[in-house]
């Protein structure tokens, strides 16, 4: 197996990191391994754990260095969207580093996911469900799912089915918003 | 007297040093959890406009008086609370100090004493519009957390939380999606503080997905030896887990604390015993106190009485003494309304303090 780095290389070291559902491996080969000045020839054969050690910690200062801050920063803001349901901009986001209701990660999942991803590592809860309000998911996910068939429609320019849609979407909206 | 605007200190602490999971020499001084959560359907606190935040506190307050189990708290509009009662009712509490903002429609209710060790509070219209919030003395997050979630069923009850399959409880801040599930421990590192390897260890702590910070937040400088750990992650894993993974850390912490304090002990024995006795003629002797001073020497006291290296002291609570020796307590205990120098403060600091551990008082 070539080296991941110099891609010239037989590789020695296999890393496996695991962050929640991703699993991203990395080949390195002795002479980069020892360039990046994560080990010296000693401790890779004495010690391999000691080495796969080094080489972990590395990666995590890495991902630790980006600061609260800092993951805002790449924010994505060139175009400047507004919430449709509470009006906070992407800049004001981007500023506090808080949205402003459900919605926005509805409408900005595109630009807030790679940034929930970067915070947490996963995109998948894990944890509990509210007691009253497993009907109220069911329907706000089909919602989610009708939105993303009215974008379907739309494109296809089928808009008898598009306009079908959308009333649905209305309809369990007033079921779940009150509104 | 003290009167009713001090009712929430009443009912001591028992069983001060937690010792409800595994902490030995009370190194954990303190737990605190935190839940945050959004009503279904309204736009989150920044978004909102005046009369929609106080639209959220008029629901919540009405909700929270329908609850039968809610009947002994007592609500305080941030607005209105001031000086001593401001700052004893947030440092008793551990309410962050930013809570203290004036934003329109931002309210506390605060459960007076202890329920089973822990001390609750619901603050509405801080980042979120509700944060519910628990602590409690020594190592003791399954206790705390059953304590906030119990709060949280009961408020459940009567409001719907804003709620996604994939992203879990909505929050207005990414780093809270998920469980929502804050998990704070106060921990006394004495010794780990001074040793070359505390970069090693702050480092550790950040590479396990913990955050590490000065107890007091307002300054990032370390006083008394005291940190704050808190867990980063909260997408991703199941409140279990976390738990778990904190109480894995919180073991971590205190094994590297007992070995720092082994290694130290063999190194350099003299050294050690000199700095506990410096610390003990200091507060012995010295007049006035300032409280960050006061807060080092006690630090360095209560490490003495850990590695049982000091006489002529009585055994002492470190981290109620850190709210005991505060201006405010000072002032409350003492019965002073205003008007008092700092100088005359430290004057009475130094004399608590020696009144409350030294074993002999001239």
């Amino acid at each position: 197996m070539k080296c991941d780095i110099c891609n010239n290389n037989e590789a020695v070291i296999c890393l496996i990191k695991i962050q929640g559902n991703d699993v991203e491996r990395v080949n390195i080969c002795r002479e980069c391994a020892r360039e990046l000045s994560l080990l010296d020839g000693v401790e890779l054969y004495n010690d391999p754990t000691a080495a796969l050690y080094k080489l972990l910690q590395m990666d995590n200062t890495v991902n630790n260095s980006s600061g609260k801050s800092k993951i805002f920063k790449s924010l994505d803001t060139r175009k400047n969207l507004k919430c449709s349901y509470c009006g906070i901009d992407l800049k004001t986001i981007k500023r506090t580093g808080r949205v402003g209701c459900s919605n926005c990660y509805i409408e900005f999942k595109n630009i807030l996911f790679p940034v929930i991803k970067s915070i947490q590592g996963s995109l998948e809860n894990k944890g509990k469900i509210p007691v009253n309000t497993s009907k109220k998911i069911r329907l706000e996910k089909s919602i989610r799912d009708l939105k993303r068939k009215l974008q379907n429609e739309i494109t296809i320019e089928n808009f008898e089915e598009a306009a079908k849609i959308r009333d649905r979407i209305k309809r369990l909206e007033k079921n779940i918003y009150g509104r | 007297m003290a009167g009713d605007k001090f009712y929430f200190l009443e009912n001591k602490v028992e069983n001060k040093r937690g010792r409800d999971e595994y902490n030995p020499d009370g190194i954990i001084l303190n737990t605190k959890i935190m839940l945050s959560r959004n009503l279904a359907g309204q736009k989150f606190v920044d978004a909102s406009s005046g009369s929609e935040k106080n639209a959220i506190l008029d629901r919540v307050r009405k909700s929270v008086s329908d609850i039968k189990e809610f009947e002994d708290l007592h609500y305080h509009k941030i607005r209105n609370l001031k000086g001593i009662q401001k700052d004893l009712i947030f440092r008793e509490y551990m309410i962050e100090e930013d809570v203290a903002n004036k934003v329109q429609g931002r309210g506390l209710f605060i459960r007076p004493g202890l329920n089973s060790g822990v001390r609750t509070a619901i603050i509405v219209n801080h980042e979120d519009h509700i944060k519910i919030q628990g602590t409690s003395p020594g190592l003791n997050i399954r206790r705390v957390y059953k304590e906030v979630t119990g709060i949280e069923k009961c408020l459940e009850k009567k409001l719907s939380f804003a709620f996604d399959d994939k992203l879990g409880y909505l929050t207005a801040s990414p780093f809270n999606l998920g469980t929502a599930l804050r998990i704070t421990v106060v921990a006394h590192l004495p010794v780990l503080a001074i040793s070359p390897k505390i970069g090693d260890f702050v480092k550790k702590i950040n590479n396990i997905g913990c955050q590490i910070n000065s107890y007091f937040s307002v300054q990032p400088e370390i006083i008394g030896n005291l940190f704050k750990i808190s867990n980063r992650i909260t997408l991703g894993k199941g409140e279990k887990d976390i738990i778990k993974e904190m109480q894995a850390i919180c073991s971590g912490i205190i094994e590297d604390e007992l070995d720092a304090r082994m290694q130290l002990k063999k190194d350099d024995f003299i050294g050690i015993e000199d700095n506990i006795y410096r610390s003990f003629g200091l507060l012995k002797y010295a007049k006035i106190l300032s409280y960050e001073e006061a807060l080092e020497l006690l630090s360095i006291i209560r490490l003495g009485l850990d590695m049982n290296m000091i006489d002529g002291v009585h055994d002492f609570d470190y981290f109620e003494m850190i709210n005991k020796i505060t201006n405010s307590r000072i002032m409350l205990d003492m019965e002073i309304s205003g008007g008092i120098s700092d100088d005359r403060l430290d004057l009475l600091r130094a004399e608590i303090i020696r009144k409350k551990i030294l074993k002999e008082v001239d």
